[in-house]
Formats: C-alpha cells, sequence, structure tokens
C-alpha cells in the first residue's frame, strides 16, 4: 500500500471562494447526453469491489473474506475478479472507481439510508423529490427520464411525467379508452394521473417487440441502451440492484456480494451494447446507501457501514482512474473506530455528474438541488469538459 | 361516504347488502378473529418449515456435493427437489387463504387490518421464505393475535422463526459470550449482529422518532444475542427458535436508559418497554392512519387512536375501532391511493370476478408434481401487478405512500389486468345492470360515473374504465 492521505482544499471558505470562479459550463446543443444511476440496494461494499492492496489492517479484519485473483487496477487498489465488463471499460478509459466516498448519512439503516441516497437530503423522510429528479427540474429535462423498474424510485421525483419499463406479457387496451381516461383525469384535476396516461397512450415500447422480453437487469440495460441512443429519446436512466445487505456467506469470489456485483456488471455490459457509439456521451454512475464494516462478522458477512465506492463508467470520463482521498484502515482512521471513512461526499460526484452531463453550471446544481451545501465541483478532475 | 366501504375493506359485493349504519357494520367485525373462510386444506407453520428443512438440507447437503461437476444434472435435480417439497404450490394455497379473508368472510374489515399488520412485521424477501413460511406466519403469528394487546404480538413476531431467520439473528452472538470466546480459541470470530435489534426498534416498535442511538441499537442486540433455531444436522436452520445462553452477551444492558439484566427474560422485558414507549403508539397510529387514511396524517387523526391505545394498554380490538371511527370521519375529505393488492381485491369484490382457485381445484394438488398453471395463478398475478405480499422488498414492507404505487407501468398493469380479470366473471355479472347497481351501491356519484363509462358500448370497456376512474384508485 502506497497511498497516503493527501492534501485536498478543505475547509467551506476555500471550497466556496473557489466554486465563485467556477465558468459556466457552456451548454453544448450538438450532443445528447445521458446519464444512467444504477442503485445498489442493501449497502455495497466497497471493499469487496475494491480491495485495498497490501494493507495488513484490511487482511486481518476479514480474513475470510479476502478474495484471490483480484485485477490489479494501479498500485494501491484491485478489482473484484467478477467484474469483467467493468474492467473492460477501463482498459478503454472508460471507467472511473470514486473510493472512501458517502452520502453524508452515519447512522446505518437501510431504510433510512436509501431515502438519503435518493433525495441527497439529510433528514430521512423529510424531502419528497430525489436529487436527480430536482437537477432534472433545473435542466427543464421533463419527460426524459425512465425507470428500469416497476415501482418509480424516489430518485427520479420532482419532474412530472418520468416513464418506467418492466414489461407485462399483455395488450394494451384500445387507444380510445385511454385518451378517455386521460381527459376523465384532467377533468378531476388528477394531474400524475394524466400525465402517466400521456406516457402510457405514447408509449412506443411496448407494441414494438416489447412483449416478450425477460425482466432481468441484462435485458433492460439493453433495451435502455438502445432508447437512450436515439435522439428523441430518454436522457436519463434508472436501474435498481438488489441483495448487497451481506449479513452471512458474504463469501469469497463466488459468495453473495459477488452475486450482486456480477448483475451490476451485466448492466454496463448491455448498455454499452445498445449504445454503441453513443457510450460516449454517457456517463453511468452507482449509488449505495452506505458500505460494509470492514471486519466480517460472525457468519462470514459484514455489517452495516459507511464509507463505500463508486462505479463510474463511459465516455464523459476524463480517464480511467480510482479517485480517492484515501483516509487509510488503522482504527483511529475508521469511522467510529469500525468503518472505512469517507472522505468524499458523494453528493459532489453526482453535483459534478449532473453538471457535465446537463450542461448546468455546478453552482446552481449545488444550491437548487442540493441546498447550496458545501460541495466540490469535481467536473475537471473526473469528466471531459 | 361510500368510499368509506372500500377504505376500510374492499367495497360491497353482490351478496352485501348495503349497511344500515357504516360504522357499526365495520366495528363489529373487529373483536372476534373467526376460523378461516377458506374450506381446503391448511398446513401448520410448523409442517411448511419441514418442506423448508427439507429443501434447504437435500439441497445444501446433498445435492451441491453429488453433482459438484454436473452443473445440469445438478439443475435437474434441484428442479425434482423444489417439487418435492412444495415449493411452487405452498405459497399459492396461501393466497388463496389470505384473499378468502377479503373476499369470501364476514369480516372483510378484520382482513384489511390483517394485511396491515402482516406488512407492518414484515417478512421481506429473503432464501426460500416466502415460498414455504410466510404465508403461515402471518396466520399463526399476525392474524391469531388481532384479538390480543400489540405487545404480545410484537413478542410472538419477534421470536417467531421465519423474523429470527430473516433479520439474521441466529448470527448475532454475543462478544463476551461463551460462545465467542470458543470461537476465539479456534482462531475465528464471532460477533454481534445488530440487524434484528435495528429494526425491532425503528420498523417495529419505537421508530428513530423516539431519538435511539447506535450504542441503544447495540446494546439491543446484546439483549437479543442467543436467540435463536436449534440447529441440528438435518434440520440446519429451520429449528424451533430457544434462547441458547452461550450464545448471550454476559452483563448487565441499557437500551433507552432502561436497564436489564442478563439473560433470557431480558429480551420480551425489553418489548414490554419498547412497546409501552409512548413513540410507538404513536408511530402505529400514524402508520394506521397512513395507510387507512391519507400520505401525511395530522395529529387530530392520531390521537384518538393513541387514546384508544393508552385506555386499553394496546389492546388491538380497540386500537382498531379507533382507527376505524377515524376512517369514518375522514372519509368524505381524504381518499387514499389503494395499493395494487387492495385495489385488485375492490375490484373483485365488487365485480365479483372469480379470483381465487376453488378449494377442491388446490388440493388436487401432489406433492412431487409441477403445479398447474392455474393453481399458480395468484402468485403471477401479484408479482405482475408489482406487490407480491410476501415478497416486499425490504423489512420495511410494501410502501403505504400513494407516490410509490404511482407509475406507468403500474397502471399500464392495473388496465391490463382489469381486462384480464373481466373474463373471469360469472355470466350473471357480466350485464349492464349488474355493473349500474353495484355503481350505485358502492359510488356517491354513480350517476356521473355512469355517464363516464356509458361512452364505451363494451361492457369490457365499462369495467376497465371504472376500475381505473380516480373515484376506484383512490378510496
Amino acid at each position: 500500500m502506497k497511498i497516503s492521505r493527501r492534501n485536498f482544499l478543505k475547509g467551506s471558505a476555500t471550497t466556496l471562494f473557489l466554486a465563485g470562479f467556477n465558468f459556466p459550463v457552456l451548454a453544448n446543443s450538438e450532443k445528447k447526453k445521458n446519464l444512467v444511476v444504477i442503485m445498489l440496494r442493501g449497502g455495497m461494499d466497497g471493499l469487496c469491489a475494491v480491495p485495498i492492496i497490501g494493507d495488513k489492517n484490511f487482511e486481518k479484519r476479514r480474513k475470510d473474506l479476502i478474495l484471490d485473483e483480484t485485477i490489479k487496477l494501479n498500485s494501491d487498489f484491485a478489482l473484484h475478479p467478477k467484474l469483467k465488463n467493468f474492467y473492460n471499460l477501463w482498459q478503454n478509459n472508460l471507467g472511473t472507481i470514486i473510493h472512501a466516498t458517502n452520502i453524508p448519512y452515519t447512522k446505518r439503516s437501510h431504510f433510512d439510508g436509501q431515502n438519503l441516497m435518493e433525495t441527497g437530503g439529510h433528514i430521512p423522510y423529510s424531502i419528497k423529490t430525489g436529487w436527480l429528479g430536482r437537477g432534472m427540474k433545473l435542466a427543464d429535462l421533463k419527460g426524459d427520464g425512465l425507470a428500469l423498474a416497476l415501482p418509480m424510485p424516489l430518485l427520479l421525483r420532482g419532474i412530472p411525467s418520468n416513464d418506467n419499463f418492466y414489461p407485462s406479457k399483455k395488450r394494451l387496451p384500445r387507444t380510445e379508452l385511454l385518451q378517455l381516461l386521460k381527459s376523465v383525469y384532467t377533468d378531476k384535476s388528477e394531474h400524475d394521473l394524466a400525465n402517466m396516461m400521456e406516457i402510457i397512450a405514447n408509449r412506443s415500447m411496448m407494441n414494438n417487440g416489447g412483449t416478450s422480453m425477460s425482466r432481468k437487469n441484462s435485458s433492460l440495460a439493453y433495451k435502455a441502451g438502445l432508447e437512450l441512443k436515439k435522439i428523441n429519446g430518454p436522457r436519463v436512466a434508472v436501474f435498481e440492484v438488489d441483495g448487497f445487505d451481506t449479513h452471512a456467506a458474504q463469501g469469497g469470489v463466488n459468495g453473495s456480494h459477488s452475486d450482486s456485483l456480477i448483475e451490476m456488471d451485466s448492466i454496463f455490459k448491455s448498455l454499452e451494447k445498445g449504445l454503441g457509439s453513443e457510450i460516449e456521451n454517457t456517463l453511468v454512475l452507482t449509488l449505495t446507501e452506505f458500505g460494509r464494516t470492514i471486519k466480517q462478522n460472525g457468519g462470514r458477512g459484514t455489517e452495516h457501514g459507511y464509507g463505500s465506492a463508486i462505479f463510474m463508467a463511459g465516455g464523459l470520463l476524463k480517464k480511467s482512474q480510482v479517485y480517492s482521498d484515501w483516509p487509510g484502515l488503522k482504527r483511529k482512521e475508521l469511522f467510529e473506530g469500525r468503518d472505512l471513512n469517507s472522505t468524499i461526499d458523494a453528493r459532489s460526484i453526482y453535483a459534478s455528474a449532473m453538471s457535465t452531463v446537463f450542461d448546468l453550471d455546478f453552482k446552481r446544481i449545488q444550491k437548487d438541488v442540493f441546498w447550496g451545501e458545501n460541495l466540490q465541483n469535481l467536473s475537471d478532475k473526473l469528466f471531459k469538459i | 361516504m361510500k368510499n368509506f366501504y372500500r377504505k376500510v375493506a374492499f367495497g360491497l359485493g353482490p351478496d352485501d347488502k348495503t349497511p344500515s349504519d357504516p360504522l357499526t357494520w365495520a366495528i363489529n367485525q373487529l373483536k372476534d378473529i373467526p376460523e378461516f373462510s377458506w374450506k381446503g386444506k391448511i398446513l401448520s407453520e410448523k409442517e411448511l418449515r419441514k418442506y423448508y428443512r427439507d429443501y434447504v438440507y437435500g439441497d445444501r447437503k446433498v445435492l451441491r456435493k453429488k453433482f459438484k461437476n454436473d452443473k445440469d444434472g445438478y439443475k435437474r435435480e434441484k428442479n425434482k427437489l423444489r417439487h418435492a417439497t412444495g415449493q411452487k404450490f405452498w405459497w399459492n394455497l396461501e393466497l388463496c387463504i389470505r384473499y378468502s379473508e377479503a373476499l369470501k368472510s364476514a369480516k372483510p374489515v378484520l382482513a384489511k387490518l390483517w394485511y396491515f399488520w402482516g406488512n407492518h412485521f414484515a417478512i421481506s424477501e429473503k432464501d426460500f421464505l416466502a415460498q414455504y413460511t410466510t404465508g403461515a406466519y402471518q396466520r399463526e403469528i399476525i392474524r391469531a393475535n388481532m384479538n390480543q394487546n400489540f405487545e404480545k404480538m410484537a413478542q410472538e413476531a419477534t421470536i417467531g422463526w421465519s423474523m429470527i431467520h430473516h433479520l439474521d439473528n441466529d448470527q448475532n452472538v454475543g462478544p463476551k459470550s461463551q460462545e465467542a470466546r470458543w470461537a476465539r480459541e479456534k482462531g475465528k470470530t464471532k460477533g454481534v449482529n445488530e440487524n434484528h435489534a435495528r429494526e425491532l426498534l425503528e420498523l417495529h416498535t419505537v421508530s428513530p422518532d423516539c431519538g435511539y442511538t447506535q450504542e441503544d441499537i447495540i446494546q439491543m442486540a446484546y439483549i437479543m444475542s442467543g436467540w435463536r433455531p436449534k440447529w441440528g444436522k438435518k434440520r440446519l436452520e429451520t429449528g424451533d427458535v430457544h434462547f441458547n445462553p452461550d450464545a448471550h452477551e454476559p452483563g448487565t444492558k441499557i437500551v433507552l436508559g432502561k436497564k436489564y439484566k442478563n439473560g433470557r427474560k431480558s429480551l420480551s422485558d425489553a418489548i414490554t418497554d419498547l412497546v409501552n414507549h409512548p413513540s410507538c403508539r404513536k408511530f402505529i397510529a400514524m402508520k394506521l392512519c397512513r395507510y387507512l387514511i391519507t400520505d401525511n396524517p395530522t395529529e387530530e387523526m392520531m390521537e384518538p387512536i393513541i387514546k384508544a391505545w393508552e385506555k386499553s394498554d394496546g389492546f388491538l380490538p380497540e386500537v382498531h375501532k379507533a382507527a376505524i371511527e377515524v376512517a369514518f370521519n375522514y372519509s368524505d375529505k381524504y381518499n387514499k391511493f389503494q395499493n395494487p393488492e387492495n385495489w385488485l381485491l375492490q375490484m373483485s369484490k365488487m365485480a365479483d370476478v372469480d379470483l381465487i382457485p376453488s378449494p377442491s381445484f388446490m388440493d388436487l394438488y401432489k406433492l412431487g408434481n409441477k403445479p398447474i398453471k392455474d393453481q399458480r395463478a395468484l402468485e403471477r398475478l401479484m408479482d405482475e401487478l408489482g406487490q407480491h405480499p410476501y415478497l416486499a422488498k425490504q423489512p420495511n414492507g410494501w410502501s403505504d405512500i400513494s407516490e410509490d404505487w404511482m407509475s406507468p407501468e403500474l397502471l399500464i398493469r392495473r388496465l391490463v389486468y382489469a381486462r384480464e380479470a373481466y373474463y373471469r366473471k360469472s355470466g350473471k355479472s357480466q350485464t349492464p345492470e349488474y355493473y349500474e347497481e353495484m355503481i350505485k351501491k358502492n359510488y356517491d356519484n354513480p350517476d356521473e360515473i355512469l355517464k363516464i363509462i356509458d361512452q364505451h358500448k363494451e361492457l369490457v370497456h365499462k369495467h376497465v374504465i371504472l376500475f381505473n376512474l380516480p373515484e376506484t384508485l383512490k378510496s
């Protein structure tokens, strides 16, 4: 392990001062740029996905969970050996990892944590919209969101008329009937219902062969890739991967945590296939509620922790890199003596990503999406501007 | 006012007379827990757990070893094992039992509240719990305690096999316990698993509103350490739950400022204190209002329920009565967007949809066989509608917030399955007269509704429109 804590710009005054001199990002209306968010539910173990190399504190604390044959990314970090598709992107300069990062939530409840990872706030259940929905609203992207899930994720709320796709095998009723319902909804001021009926009536996906589609994330991702590729298609897509909450039998390379990571990896692959060359204009990133304890528990699993990692992929990335202000794993360096610390507010990454993909000034996102909180603009470090 | 019948139950069916006093009609359904109206086979949780045992043992201990180098053989034999243990059948039978209470019993209000409690003490998707035991858990621990104090339900749910397994308490070992010491001697580590303790506080009793800390959770986990299924070579993790002192953390624990002595009794003492904490009754009152009335309950709505709780020491029939009264008083002012399951049951009840396979048909099933398609219809339907009651994604159960059920894809399901349901009706309910009467019985604005649906000629289209009108989606 060679990495040590770098000197990051600290303190709100400095950050705000610098933020004040940001040049507004110039809108590039030529290209349609896409943002894809993969929500990893249950608490993704950043240290299982992207282990640190040669750290005795790490190896000692989870000796039964250390992976064999990891893929070396640089002198400090390796990649889980099953993340082959991500590694492929990495080799083409299309993959980045942010390590030791999390939303500013430290209390270890899935429900509160997942609520906050989607709202971007501090008090669970107090905010009714998602950071992505608010960012899309700021960018005026009404009707441009697509969730590949059956309920509409909180993350996308804040802008109306999002679509979701999770194919049904049955035929829709005739158009006249849908139109009648839409007009009834409108008459009764049921605007949310009216908006949804509008989407349903216009749905093209269902009719062109969507009937026999599988609901596996890998096939949904291929479909989403094709839609995102269209010039008038959606610009934002949201996926969900469950099963990261491995309190028991987390296992090694073939354990339960790996299964969920492999599912995430399949999304990268299918998206790339569906998007074709448009992967160049797309940014994919992950989101989770917290990482997991460094120490393995009695059941060869891990408990709810704090710091985790973010995966990013696509052609809008500056280069392949592990970007981290590594806090270290000695006891005193751990959060509450047990968890990987978070040295980068994950919301800084999300705000910078939206700034890049939606062509919005970072400061506006900081102010209107994240209530003017102290976030770092990392656009020039992570993304092509 | 007529939305009250849908708000607290599933509307009025063809055989239901319009009650002269709706509130009394509803309240009279709360006192006793009748026999199940399902007349077919009903298995006990213990019997079902044995099938679960045979499945996990057969898979883990036999097939995985036997077919170590034969992936296809493994797959084939595992499928046989699934059918030999009824894996694809039992949960369909459970859904029949569950929905009979809504559609065929004399107490649909009780059924709607049963679903509430099953979701409050949710067993979410984990391993094969849903396929074998979740339905039985909801019958034997949840429904059976609906005429008891909340405390009894909480005590039994907490040490129920399903809950202990679901929330990993079998992995929860006191770090200073005998068992942890033995593990250390062998160079292994065993320690605390906080999952169950956290959910007991957060989801089942006091909620984060009471202001507990991470230390309270750890202390609660210490209290819970040692509660686990009796392990056996053949039964693996499916033995009855017992208290194993070897795995229990020694010493006094403190949760929310109260001290608990070391030992078996500390868990039930701690639960007694949790259910009597003011935050607990407030939390339950809020959730009941949210389920029955509106996403954002007011203090005024919650107050009578909290009072009834205090007066009756959390006696559930009294708590339910208060909640139903509040729902009645607010029925004209608030409409609640119904979740897919409640929506389906309302449609089935009011339009006389033949939703549930007959007991004799379900009882034709023979262990070892693959169940036939129609025996699996309910499982598939609930999955399609987006709310299989035994497959909630997280231990907080299915959401009671309207917005979580509002999406194009979910609305599509209601459109297409309303149509499917129409063709599962008897001929006598496929007449315009039937619809006219049903609408008059169940809606406050029948003339307006009839005018809207009359814009389409075919009855099946009228049916689809009716069950997707705002008046039906929200009640």
